[in-house]
């Protein structure tokens, strides 16, 4: 009962804390609070109190679950006007939603995927697309962005399969190097300066349309928060799924250990397969739903360098982790926003992390937990 | 077609298989030496070619004017300074992480070039733009009809033509080419046998960057521009280029690189209206080949033991 | 004496220079345990390794129970009932001693989608089923080892780990065992009881045949119905263990010439 207490008031302040740096606006504020925010990091590592509330954590899945999905909701709800702050919260959710897709690849099933933001625009130039062509039902762009990915994806990762996995980096860094030009070069896909995306609908509800529901009035982006959170609680309890069950096992054992793999039957080519297209297709609906809550695409939003960020939250966070990914997401989206003066410097920033990270603390912040299949005794 | 323009072609792709195959060299030495894929090889290329300018802005601000004089400064700093590069990332990045799964070694090279790249764009003045690069070679040549043989061209070639041939002299015909290729083939018996596996592995990874470094300024002599993300395209190429001819393999390498070369040839031939889809062709066939011979044209150097 | 379960004629393979195979030919008897020793390089783990299809072979053919298994992929030789160990100890160490088990269990679980992640009470169902048999396994060869099964693997010393191999090879109750080295890094007794434990589950399983290379003289002799010797990728005796260590060609391989 005690720990319960103990982890509604943590979650209480870590609420508390993302609202005030949300809402802080000179940067003289912000850098206090990072300060403070990065002491708090390194007193829960040295004192091991991480390791401990991770423990804790687990212990009690549901109630971490659900604090979380409360604690999201509360900072919009204690930020119904605030446009920009909306906006980013939203992205830290969708970004989330990508690195669930990519951690399907890189962390379980081990296979590299340095394009992973070019599959998001893929997604994202398909919503558009077919937006604008068509009058299909919104939510099922959403959809179809996802597919047209893990189509992509199986496109060009079938031919290397029966190879190493250095060559499958290389193919996906020429893919992630080669597509923003391609796009470039396409005027059927806007070239350079992009396609505009119609306003999202599902149903009756108009996303572009301010929220006047009652007593509760705020941005639209409300609508975009409640909706990105939607799809992350759905994705994370699938990834979370796949990953305790058999399924998840195989994609272990593929990673670790190829040949000891194939030698108990498991089939290499399919496993690394069915982990890229599902990633891609995670991947695929988070790209086709940013591109229609920016409102519109463009190329230079898709770039490798784009691509080594989503990995760099990963390897941050803690590869194979989605409890470790999202507060990596958080970290490196919220930052170079809040702190005007590391905007510049973010790639070089997050680059020199990972290298220390790798160097230092492989498992990244959260390591990975030992995998609880249900129906395994506690 | 008139010959001229094949001639031209023909030019064109001698000067890019030359780049590649000087940067494929250097990726197969690395991955002989610790089967490991330096992924920030080609941003220490372009680290090279902004090396080089340097120099040349210090020199020619300081009043220097005779271009053999400025030429050998330009390439000498750029050899030090990737030199350099190359056997710090084997000390203090890929020899911690060697035991690690490869995967860790793959992600910290590329990482590591990352920061390298950005390093580039932010600190070097004006780094976010092209920047020019002298042309410090003679600019004159001879004339076959419309076809210009320049001489800036041939002495590249010729130039890069003579370090390989150096390399593979190295390679084959010294004691040090000797420990590299003992710790290529058996790290634990070069070791017990007294070869000095550190220095042997930092050696060959100053070795490859030398090279590289060489690349970068041709690359910068011949386009007559340096930009800081000029290392990314070519570090895949030459990473394709060495996959393609066999990983380990040097003439695989070399192969490899002119292969690729004159794929974005036809490439560029047959598909003139965007220079992108060039690019797209060559990686496509590379796809196509890898698929058909994982182990590359020449064969892959058998790193795993059951 | 009935037909044998593992038969092989003429298995030869060349590694570049390295003819590792010289024409292999070997017959083993169900429910037998054969020995195969030979000197070290003589091609005993690379007869495993063609024989699970990590290499194919450039010539000859191997038949499993009459079926020809000659060039299939590791993955259709462990459907056909072919388990083994591996010299070098090849466990996913960071997985639990539970998942390395059922990493060997493949074929026996269930991998579908709709499975896996919507009808999780069966699934958890199945899981519990697969914890038992595992567990009863594993006690076989180590009760303690038994309790420890959410363990990484990474955490147990390396005689638990080669215990732990050998039951991964045996979950899925194969008909043809191979092991290669299993004692390697072990004591005298631990390699006795290691082998005890082994023939105690082949006795259960009623229907396994075991194919043992091993260096350790006296666990062949005690264990085994009949010996294989190879040298140089051929064979060079065969019989029983007190017959081929009389043998003058095997003498000369193992010692050298007089």
């Amino acid at each position: 009962m005690r720990s319960r207490a103990a982890a509604v008031l943590l979650a209480a302040l870590a609420t508390a804390f993302a609202w005030l740096l949300l809402r802080a606006e000179s940067q003289g504020a912000i850098a206090a609070l990072i300060a403070l925010a990065v002491l708090a990091g390194f007193a829960l590592l040295r004192t091991r109190l991480l390791d401990a509330f991770t423990r804790a954590a687990l212990r009690d899945e549901r109630l971490a679950q659900w604090l979380a999905f409360a604690a999201v909701a509360v900072l919009a709800l204690l930020l119904p006007e605030d446009d920009f702050s909306l906006l980013l919260l939203t992205r830290v959710l969708i970004v989330i939603v990508a690195c669930l897709g990519l951690n399907v690849q890189l962390g379980y099933a081990g296979v590299v995927n340095f394009a992973g933001a070019s599959f998001f625009g893929v997604g994202g130039y398909t919503a558009a697309v077919l937006s604008r062509a068509t009058g299909l039902p919104h939510l099922l762009l959403l959809l179809a962005g996802g597919v047209t990915a893990a189509l992509a994806g199986t496109v060009l990762l079938l031919p290397i399969l029966r190879t190493r996995g250095h060559y499958a980096a290389l193919i996906t860094i020429a893919f992630a190097l080669l597509f923003r030009t391609f796009l470039e070069v396409n005027d059927s896909l806007g070239g350079p300066q992009g396609l505009k995306l119609p306003e999202l609908r599902i149903g009756p509800i108009r996303f572009n349309d301010p929220v006047a529901a009652g007593p509760l009035e705020g941005s639209f982006y409300l609508k975009y928060v409640v909706l990105a959170l939607l799809v992350l609680a759905f994705f994370f309890a699938v990834v979370q799924r796949l990953e305790r069950s058999w399924i998840g096992l195989a994609l272990d054992a593929v990673r670790i250990d190829e040949t000891a793999a194939a030698t108990f039957g498991l089939d290499i080519a399919r496993w690394k397969i069915a982990a890229f297209v599902i990633g891609n297709f995670v991947i695929g609906v988070a790209g086709a739903l940013s591109a229609f809550m920016i409102g519109f695409i463009a190329p230079n939003n898709y770039s490798f360098a784009e691509s080594l960020i989503l990995v760099s939250i990963l390897l941050l966070g803690g590869v194979g982790n989605p409890w470790g990914l999202s507060l990596a997401a958080a970290i490196v989206i919220l930052l170079p926003e809040k702190l005007q003066i590391i905007q510049e410097y973010r790639f070089l920033m997050f680059a020199s992390m990972v290298v220390l990270i790798l160097l230092f603390r492989p498992a990244g912040l959260v390591p990975r937990p030992m995998r609880r299949l249900p129906g395994t005794p506690r | 077609m008139p010959a001229e323009v094949i001639a031209q072609y023909a030019m064109n792709g001698a000067m890019l298989g030359m780049m590649y195959a000087l940067v494929a060299v250097g990726f197969t030495l690395f991955f002989g030496v610790l089967d490991v894929i330096q992924f920030s090889h080609g941003d220490v290329v372009a680290a090279g070619a902004f090396a080089g300018l340097a120099a040349w802005t210090l020199l020619t601000s300081a009043g220097v004017t005779s271009p053999g004089l400025l030429l050998l400064a330009v390439i000498g700093s750029a050899a030090l300074v990737t030199a350099a590069l190359g056997a710090l990332v084997a000390r203090f990045i890929v020899l911690p992480v060697k035991s690690a799964p490869q995967l860790n070694v793959l992600l910290v090279t590329l990482m590591g070039g990352t920061v390298l790249r950005e390093c580039i764009r932010l600190f070097y003045p004006g780094g976010s733009q092209p920047k020019l690069f002298p042309a410090l070679l003679p600019a004159t040549g001879w004339s076959f009809g419309t076809f210009l043989l320049r001489f800036d061209n041939v002495i590249l070639l010729v130039s890069g033509a003579l370090l390989i041939a150096a390399t593979h002299l190295l390679i084959t015909r010294t004691r040090l080419g000797l420990a590299i290729r003992a710790v290529a083939q058996d790290e634990e018996t070069a070791r017990t046998m007294g070869i000095d596996f550190r220095k042997v592995v930092l050696v060959t990874f100053a070795l490859g960057s030398v090279l590289a470094a060489f690349a970068g300024v041709m690359d910068g002599l011949y386009y007559n521009e340096v930009f800081f993300g000029m290392g990314l395209l070519l570090g895949v190429i030459g990473f394709a280029a060495a996959v393609l001819g066999g990983l380990g393999n040097l003439y695989g390498a070399i192969v490899g690189g002119f292969l690729f070369a004159a794929l974005q040839t036809i490439g560029a031939v047959a598909l003139p209206f965007a220079s992108a889809y060039k690019d797209v062709f060559a990686f496509g066939v590379v796809i196509i080949l890898m698929a058909i011979r994982p182990t590359g044209l020449i064969g892959e150097r058998a790193s795993e033991r059951v | 004496m009935s037909a044998p379960i593992l038969a092989c004629r003429g298995l030869s393979k060349r590694f570049g220079g390295v003819l590792a195979l010289d024409g292999l030919d070997l017959e083993v008897q169900p429910g037998s345990v054969l020995g195969l020793i030979g000197p070290n390089g003589s091609g005993k783990t690379t007869f495993f390794n063609v024989l699970t299809g990590l290499f194919p072979a450039d010539a000859g053919e191997s038949r499993f129970a009459g079926e020809p298994i000659t060039r299939l992929r590791p993955q259709a030789v462990y459907r056909a009932g072919i388990a083994r160990t591996f010299q070098r100890s090849r466990l996913c160490l960071p997985l639990s001693i539970f998942e390395n088990l059922m990493v060997g269990n493949h074929q026996r679980l269930e991998h579908g989608l709709w499975f896996n992640l919507a009808r999780r009470k069966a699934l958890a169902r199945q899981i519990a089923d697969s914890f038992e048999a595992a567990r009863a396994l594993l006690r076989i060869f180590d009760p303690p080892l038994a309790d420890r099964m959410q363990e990484p693997a990474g955490r147990i010393p390396m005689i638990d780990r080669r215990r732990v191999e050998v039951c991964r090879a045996l979950i899925s109750r194969p008909r043809l065992l191979l092991l290669d080295e299993p004692s390697a890094g072990m004591t005298h007794d631990e390699t006795v009881r290691l082998m005890d434990d082994i023939l105690l589950v082949q006795r259960e399983l009623g229907d396994l045949t075991i194919v043992l290379i091993e260096h350790e003289m006296s666990v062949i002799e005690r264990v085994t119905a009949r010996c294989v010797v190879l040298n140089y990728g051929r064979k060079i005796a065969e019989g029983t263990y007190a017959e081929v260590s009389q043998d003058a060609a095997v003498r000369q391989a193992y010692l050298g010439v007089e």
